[in-house]
Formats: structure tokens, C-alpha cells, sequence
């Protein structure tokens, strides 16, 4: 009898002791909290690891007085406007799971106070975040996550920084316009007909469905054949079928939008089938991770992947150079497209602080409907950030741009991303055709 | 009348069993009382909607010993029909629930009656197969919003919403999932001392025995399949009103089948008590796990080794699960 009185007593307390002893979060004085949502266990780890150390990098630029850095948020320690309150950032990890990230979303609102949210890259769990956002009135700055449905909802409370995939994608078909009509540098005038074919396998959450309905509607737009596209699940421990359906489309020009693990396992099944297209071209992503480069090697080289920002981009930008240089210091890694984009997610949160000096929601939420961020004093490459605050994109950043990189070898044998468009910006000539793995 | 009494009759059951159960019973219903987080309550909905989960799966899982591993499919025609039915038509929860119940019975007896032919690993790959044929299918229709799943918006409707069951404060829902529970258990009671429920027992034991008195196997396990699937549907229907977003990979992915057999299973398949036990368990445990440890810097990653550990030291020392850990000791007082 003792004995099952002693396991009621342990289930009542598992129960009982785990709720109750979790106490709700203090609001220490001097800090301000932005919660950030991030994939830091599952498929998408290693992009969960870079957007972390992204976040970080901005965070610590922002609490501390860095004169050698040409940016405003390096100029104070901590938040002037608020008397010099530090950021204070409360990670959390998604998994890329939705339903997950809404109930941490809650908690980061109810609990843990946080005056702001900021997150989430999958799409998907941005839409659940944003909505509980929304719900509870709490502003949230999205820096990675591209679905475009997602600032056409209407949310008052939701602002993105990052251009979205409508923009990526057209950039690819202006890239293949202009490998016809000869304005790709290194490359001569391609036939239409070379390249007329495409196919596109895209992994099938919020992102990635999204992603294969722009490639179909502007395939149509600029007059190509969309011969495949399919949809997979990003978690597939087996992709030849897939693969194997590609191959069978004969296509010219390969589309992918894929997270870090099917990234890799694609262009593994890719090479162990043989295929060879002319281009093949990802929705960065898991393209761009550093994890990709260090585990295909050589075979990337000529791949094409989109992003916001390259190492290239340090020779158009000083400032990019200069924080690039901290980040690969902290890491070992150059930025990239995710790392880059959450550190000027913290960046704008900081400027939307400095500018209202309140933690006040819809004191913040004016400030980030009035914000105009130069281009100067970003990393990327866009003209600023501004968000739409009419029409049908509301909350979209209205000044970014992407960039499309190709994996080239450089003189000192490291495989890189040179740019490749927008066409002025050029760093290299472009590989093409696709010479094989 | 006799079934009511039926369900609510625990007699069989011994004191201190049920001497905990009201303990726990009476937390349950004083808990949004107490003190507690934000993250405490969902754990909370999330433990009442597993328990319920893995009630529904005990029926066919445990008393009847098929272990289906596609429940999924349930959750999602479930979390579909509230979803579609209130977006597209503003359908009340109440009206949608029961509905989205009946197209699941109606999807279980379609598949149920031919996977009934096959018995042991054999049924459990098949109920997989067809579950991930029916997301995959879900997520190419365009009229259920294909892999982009709906949305229901929050700034569409005014909470409260009692008939939509759209609230900004989790403890409406805390309390509706809390009354399903309550009738779960009640039901399941009524099911497990059933003509029904002594079938399929017999079943679990000695299929040929059973069918040699007169019991026709095949539709005794159709007919609980269906009662399983009800259970896990109207979860999912609740589900979808409480994330107020669905799509298939969330909803009906195979992860979600096999987190809820793991909750029956290790609670201990086959008893009332079972998956309310695995649930009450699993869920504050990797939920806690992940708080603590899952986002600190450098441990990223622990929380699902120590999760995992604890299930295979749980698997390995009693296979029953916990409820058979507790049965081995009351047989050695016994003794």
C-alpha cells in the first residue's frame, strides 16, 4: 500500500512541482527582453546556430561602445533613449515545430515579459508566433523568414525586415532573362532554347509550398517550361524518387527550396544519379549554410544560390568587412544569408528602442510603422528598412533586395560565393553550364 | 441508463487507486486557481489533450493488443473539418467537432475493414502507410489549403468566443479540454467493462479461442477502431481552435502517431489509468526538459538525449510500462 501511495505521491508531484515551481518572469530593471524564437535542435540546427550567433554578435554591439564600428547602435552602451538599458535577449528553440513555437511565444509574452519578439526563419512557425503576437499585442520583428503570405494578414503587430520570396524569385528569372540576352558577366548570349525547360523540387512546409507556386507563376510569366514540380518532406531520410522524377523531366535549370539536410542529401542524390543539369539553383536556405559547403566540397562548384548577403559583399561594404570580421571571429565562419539577416533583426529592434525610449507596445509599434534605417548602416546590401504600413503588404520592409551568389573555386582552393546578380555587382564570371560534381 | 451507471461505477478498482484519482482530480480542476506560468497552463492543455490521445488509442491499442501507428490521420481530419468548416462558413466548434467525429468513423470503417485482414506488424506498417498516404494527399489539396495549411485569424473574431472556442486566455480552454477529459474517462470506463470491451480482451488473448465463442473478431475491431478514432478526432478539432493553425506536417505527421502510442504505452497499454499516466509523464517532462536545458548555449540538444533515456530505462525495466511497474509491486504485497 505504501508503496503505490508512494507513486501517487511521485505522479501528483510530477504534475504538481514542475507547473507550479516555474515562476513567472521578473522584469529586472535597466534591460530590455526581446524573445527569440529560433530551430536550435533538429533539421534546421545548423541554421538555428548561425541566426543565434547572428543575434548575439548585434546584441553585444548594442550594449557596448565599439568606436571602430560605423553604425549607430555601436555609438552607446545600451539604449540612450532608455537610459542606457541593455539588450537582453531570452532564446528558445522551435524545432521548427508551429505548435511549439506558439506556446513558447506565450510564454515569452506571459512569463519571461519580454517587450518584443524576434523570430522565427521557418515560415511556418512564424505564422503561429505572429498570430499569438497579434493576439496579446506584443510587436514582432521577423528578420528570416520569406513566406509572402506573411505580411498579407493584415497583422498590426508584425514587421519584417527581410525581402520575401515574390522578389527572390523574380531575381531568378531576371537572371536566366539575362543569360539570353547576354548580360550575365562571362557568359555569352545563351539560346532561350538551352535553357527553356525548368523543374523545381521545393520542401513542402509554409516556405517551401510557397516558393514552388512563385516558381510556377513566373515560369509562366517569362515564358518557360515548368516540366516538374514537386513537393517533399524536408525531413526524408531518402530523396531518389524525388530525384530519379527530376531527372526523368529532362531539365534544363533545377529549382530547390530546401532546408540544411535535404539540401545536402539532394545534391548527394543529385551526383549519385548523375544528374546534370545547366543550373541548378537553390532558395538559399540550406544552399548557403556553411554545413553544406564543408560536406559537398568540390561538387558545389557552379551551383547557384540566392541570399541577402555574401562575404563578397564586404568589397562594396566597409561595414560589412568590419562585423563580418567580429562574427568569424566568434564562429570561425563568414556571415551569411541567415546569421547577416538576424543580426539586422536585433539591429532594427535596437533602432526602433532608441527611437521611441519606451517599452511601451504601441509607443514601439509607431515607431516601427515611422523607422527609416539608412543602408549605411546595415550589413546588407538593401537601400535601408522601411516598412509598408498601406496596401497589401503590410509591415514588409519596402527597401531590400537579394543578391544570387555561385560556388566558385578562388585562387586559394576554398570553395566561396562570388555574386553573380544583380548584373552592376558582379564579383566573378558565372560558371555555365553546370560542370558536373 | 445502465451504461451511465456503468460509467461512472470505479468499484472494481482498489481505494488508494481511487483515492488518488480524486487527489489528482481535484488538482486538476483547482489548478488554474493556484499560482502558475503561462508555459505551466499549456503544459497542462497539452497533457489533458495526450491523455485524451492515448485514451482513444487504449481502446484498440491496449484492450484490443493492434497497434496502430496512423492516428495522426484522425488528428488532422479532426483539426480540418473545425478549421475548414469555421474559416470557409463560420461553422461553430460544436457544430464541426461532432462532424469532423463522423467523417473520421466513416474514414476508419473505409480503411479499418481491410486492414483488419492483417494482424501483428504487419497492421501496424499498413495503419502507417495509410495515414501518411492521406497527409500527403492533404497536402496537394488546395481546398484544405495543401501544405500551407489554414489559418484561423486572430483578428478576425473578438474573444471570447464560446462557440468558436476562440479565447486569449488559456484557461477557457484549459477548462473545455479538462471537461473532455473527465468524460474520456468516463467513457472509456463504460467501454472497458462493455460486452465490447470483454471482446476485445478476449481477442488481445487468443484470437482463434475468441472467434470459437461466436465472437466476430473482424467487426469487434472495426467497431473499436472507430471509437478510437472519435476520441483522437475530437482532440483534433479542439486542436486546431486552441493553434488556431494547421497544416499537415504539424498535424498529421508521423511523429504525432507515434507520441501518441508512446504515451499509452508507457503509461501502460491496456489500463484506464495508462496513457493518463504516460501523458502526465512524457509531456511536463519534455516540456520542462526543453525549458531548463533545450536553448542554453553548448547543451543544446540534452533535453532529447534525457528524454530519451528515461523512456528506454522505463521500457527496458518494465515493458508493461509504469502502470505495470505499480502491478508488479501490489503482486509482491500481495504475495
Amino acid at each position: 500500500m505504501k508503496s503505490v501511495l508512494r507513486f501517487g505521491a511521485f505522479f501528483v508531484g510530477i504534475l504538481a512541482i514542475l507547473v507550479l515551481l516555474c515562476p513567472p518572469g521578473g522584469f529586472a530593471a535597466g534591460e530590455v527582453k526581446i524573445g527569440v524564437i529560433y530551430p536550435l535542435t533538429g533539421g534546421a540546427a545548423a541554421a538555428g546556430r548561425e541566426l543565434r550567433a547572428g543575434a548575439e554578435l548585434a546584441a553585444k554591439i548594442a550594449n557596448s561602445v565599439m568606436p571602430d564600428l560605423p553604425m549607430t547602435m555601436a555609438r552607446n552602451s545600451g539604449i540612450k533613449s532608455l537610459g542606457g538599458a541593455k539588450i537582453k535577449l531570452i532564446f528558445k528553440d522551435h524545432e521548427g515545430n508551429p505548435t511549439l513555437g506558439a506556446d513558447l511565444a506565450k510564454k515569452l509574452i506571459l512569463d519571461d515579459k519580454v517587450d518584443g519578439i524576434l523570430g522565427c526563419y521557418h515560415s511556418s512557425v512564424t505564422k503561429t508566433v505572429s498570430a499569438v503576437c497579434e493576439q496579446y499585442g506584443v510587436p514582432m520583428i521577423n528578420g528570416t523568414s520569406t513566406s509572402p503570405a506573411l505580411t498579407k494578414r493584415g497583422f498590426k503587430w508584425f514587421w519584417r525586415t527581410t525581402p520575401h520570396d515574390r522578389w527572390f524569385t523574380k531575381d531568378l528569372f531576371e537572371l536566366l532573362k539575362g543569360l539570353t540576352e547576354g548580360k550575365v558577366r562571362g557568359v555569352r548570349a545563351v539560346p532561350k532554347k538551352e535553357i527553356i525547360n525548368v523543374a523545381s523540387a521545393c520542401e513542402k512546409t509554409e516556405w517551401g509550398s510557397h516558393v514552388s507556386r512563385l516558381i510556377a507563376s513566373f515560369a509562366k510569366e517569362y515564358g518557360f517550361n515548368l516540366r516538374k514540380s514537386l513537393l517533399y518532406a524536408a525531413k526524408s531520410a531518402d530523396l531518389s524518387s524525388e530525384v530519379r522524377s527530376l531527372k526523368a523531366s529532362r531539365a534544363d535549370v533545377l529549382l530547390f527550396a530546401s532546408y540544411t539536410s535535404d539540401a545536402i542529401l539532394m545534391v548527394k542524390t543529385l551526383k549519385a544519379q548523375r544528374v546534370r543539369p545547366k543550373i541548378i539553383w537553390g532558395q538559399d536556405a540550406g544552399f548557403e549554410k556553411p554545413e553544406f559547403r564543408s560536406t559537398l566540397g568540390d561538387s558545389i562548384q557552379g551551383i547557384l544560390t540566392r541570399t541577402v548577403f555574401l562575404p563578397k559583399v564586404v568589397e562594396i561594404k566597409a561595414l560589412a568587412g568590419k562585423v563580418n570580421a567580429l562574427y568569424k571571429a566568434k564562429t570561425g565562419n563568414d556571415l551569411g544569408g541567415a546569421s547577416a539577416r538576424a543580426f539586422t533583426g536585433v539591429q532594427t529592434w535596437v533602432h526602433v528602442l532608441e527611437k521611441v525610449g519606451s517599452t511601451k507596445p504601441a509607443d514601439i509599434q509607431g515607431a516601427a510603422n515611422s523607422i527609416n534605417i539608412p543602408g549605411s548602416e546595415l550589413v546588407v546590401p538593401w537601400a535601408g528598412i522601411k516598412f509598408s504600413t498601406s496596401g497589401e503588404e503590410l509591415g514588409q520592409n519596402v527597401l531590400g533586395s537579394g543578391l544570387i551568389g555561385q560556388y566558385q573555386k578562388g585562387p586559394d582552393g576554398k570553395m566561396g560565393l562570388e555574386i553573380i546578380y544583380p548584373f552592376d555587382v558582379a564579383s566573378a564570371d558565372m560558371i555555365f553550364p553546370f560542370p558536373g560534381y | 441508463m445502465e451504461a451511465i451507471k456503468s460509467a461512472l461505477d470505479f468499484s472494481d478498482f482498489p481505494r488508494t487507486d481511487m483515492f488518488i484519482a480524486g487527489v489528482v482530480s481535484v488538482f486538476l480542476v483547482c489548478f488554474p486557481i493556484f499560482p502558475h506560468s503561462s508555459f505551466a497552463m499549456a503544459t497542462m492543455i497539452q497533457f489533458l489533450m495526450f491523455s485524451l490521445y492515448g485514451m482513444g488509442w487504449n481502446t484498440i491499442g491496449g484492450y484490443g493488443g493492434q497497434v496502430d501507428l496512423g492516428k495522426a490521420q484522425y488528428v488532422g481530419i479532426g483539426a480540418y473539418t473545425a478549421a475548414v468548416m469555421l474559416t470557409r462558413w463560420n461553422v461553430p466548434f460544436w457544430v464541426s467537432m461532432p462532424m469532423g467525429m463522423f467523417f473520421a468513423v466513416c474514414w476508419s470503417f473505409i480503411i479499418g475493414y481491410p486492414l483488419f485482414r492483417l494482424k501483428g506488424h504487419y497492421f501496424a506498417i499498413a495503419t502507417i502507410a495509410t495515414s501518411l498516404v492521406l497527409k500527403d494527399l492533404f497536402e496537394v489539396w488546395d481546398f484544405v489549403g495543401a501544405a500551407r495549411g489554414l489559418e484561423i485569424s486572430p483578428i478576425k473574431y473578438s474573444p471570447p468566443d464560446f462557440l468558436r472556442l476562440i479565447f486569449k486566455q488559456d484557461v477557457y480552454y484549459y477548462y473545455i479540454i479538462l471537461g473532455f477529459f473527465f468524460l474520456g474517462i468516463l467513457y472509456v470506463n463504460w467501454f472497458r467493462k462493455s460486452r465490447l470491451g470483454f471482446q476485445l480482451r478476449s481477442i488481445k488473448d487468443n484470437e482463434d479461442v475468441a472467434r470459437s465463442l461466436g465472437i466476430n473478431v473482424h467487426w469487434a475491431k472495426v467497431k473499436t477502431y472507430a471509437i478510437a478514432t472519435a476520441f483522437v478526432s475530437m482532440v483534433g478539432s479542439f486542436h486546431a481552435c486552441y493553434i488556431k493553425n494547421i497544416e499537415p506536417e504539424d498535424t498529421m505527421s508521423l511523429d504525432l502517431s507515434i507520441l501518441i502510442a508512446l504515451m499509452a504505452m508507457l503509461g501502460g497499454a491496456g489500463s484506464l489509468w495508462g496513457p493518463i499516466i504516460g501523458a502526465g509523464v512524457l509531456i511536463p517532462m519534455k516540456s520542462y526538459l526543453k525549458e531548463w536545458l533545450g536553448a542554453r548555449a553548448g547543451l543544446v540538444g540534452i533535453d532529447l538525449i534525457i528524454y530519451a533515456i528515461i523512456i528506454m530505462l522505463v521500457s527496458a525495466v518494465e515493458p508493461r510500462g509504469i502502470w505495470g511497474i505499480v502491478e508488479r509491486v501490489r503482486g509482491r504485497k500481495a504475495r
